[in-house]
């Protein structure tokens, strides 16, 4: 699991070009959005996509994304629940 | 209407009120160094596309060199801002991720960026203006008609000035600023 955290963490930053932060600087309790990372919906979408293309992930309901991007811990565990790819 | 200030940036050149800056990068490389020596703690910066770079470091430029920055709400400046390539490097980055029908992935981050309109709106947000804002495709920098344009904003009773001029990229390495602030 934390091997999927810390890459996670570097796939997160190059999609949503978060270009002054490393891996060790995102908490992986933080919420991703709001206080945390700070990500708006264009990031929301961005992270939808990333989970389809890097994970072979299709969310069927966007509402489920509320609770997937909670923290970048909970989006692992659910990436390894479901992943395809 | 008079010209108070004027920004300039070509890749290798960049030019506040007739002095040069000195900088040692070129291309999108000089975009990131102007943000990095001159503004800084605005990290959506590296989620624009280079016309959003170029229009944002530009105006923050010129905003400087105006001075006495406090980024109150304001309904008296207008955003107005012309080029010839509209978006045409977001539409192409665009592009490329839905070329392939194996690795079709159309990245939102990216089609946001395929409206040139969109730089006018970063800078005023930025800016917390609230007056005019509009983005204009003309065949070339042709400045009477770019005049004549922002004559036409100033019919407007409460815009009493305007960020104005040229905005041109047609790739990373390619581009062009000429932008002033301008009062009625």
């Amino acid at each position: 699991m934390d091997e999927l955290i810390y890459k996670l963490k570097q796939e997160i930053i190059e999609a949503l070009n978060l270009e002054d932060m490393t891996p060790e600087d995102i908490d992986e309790n933080a919420s991703l959005f709001g206080e945390g990372l700070g990500l708006d919906s264009i990031d929301a979408l961005e992270l939808i996509v990333l989970m389809e293309k890097n994970y072979g992930i299709k969310l069927q309901d966007p509402n489920q994304g509320k609770e997937i991007f909670k923290s970048v811990k909970v989006m692992a565990e659910f990436i390894q629940q479901n992943r395809t790819k | 209407m008079m010209i108070l200030h004027r920004v300039y940036i070509s890749p290798d050149k960049v030019i506040v009120n007739g002095k040069a800056l000195e900088l040692t990068e070129k291309g999108s490389a000089l975009l990131t160094q102007i943000y990095r020596s001159h503004i800084g703690n605005y990290p959506k910066f590296f989620k624009m596309d280079t016309l959003c770079k170029l229009g944002f470091v530009a105006s923050e430029l010129l905003l400087n060199a105006e001075g006495n920055r406090n980024f109150e709400p304001r309904e008296d400046r207008a955003v107005i801002l012309f080029n010839r390539s509209a978006s045409l490097q977001a539409d192409t980055n665009y592009q490329s991720t839905i070329q392939d029908s194996e690795n079709f992935f159309p990245s939102p981050a990216a089609f946001v960026y395929t409206l040139p309109n969109i730089v006018t709106g970063e800078i005023a947000i930025r800016n917390k203006y609230f007056g005019e804002t509009s983005f204009i495709v003309i065949e070339e920098n042709d400045e009477k008609l770019i005049e004549q344009n922002l004559s036409v904003a100033f019919q407007d009773t409460d815009t009493k000035s305007i960020i104005g001029g040229w905005l041109d990229c047609t790739d990373e390495e390619n581009f062009e600023a000429n932008i002033f602030l301008m009062e009625k």
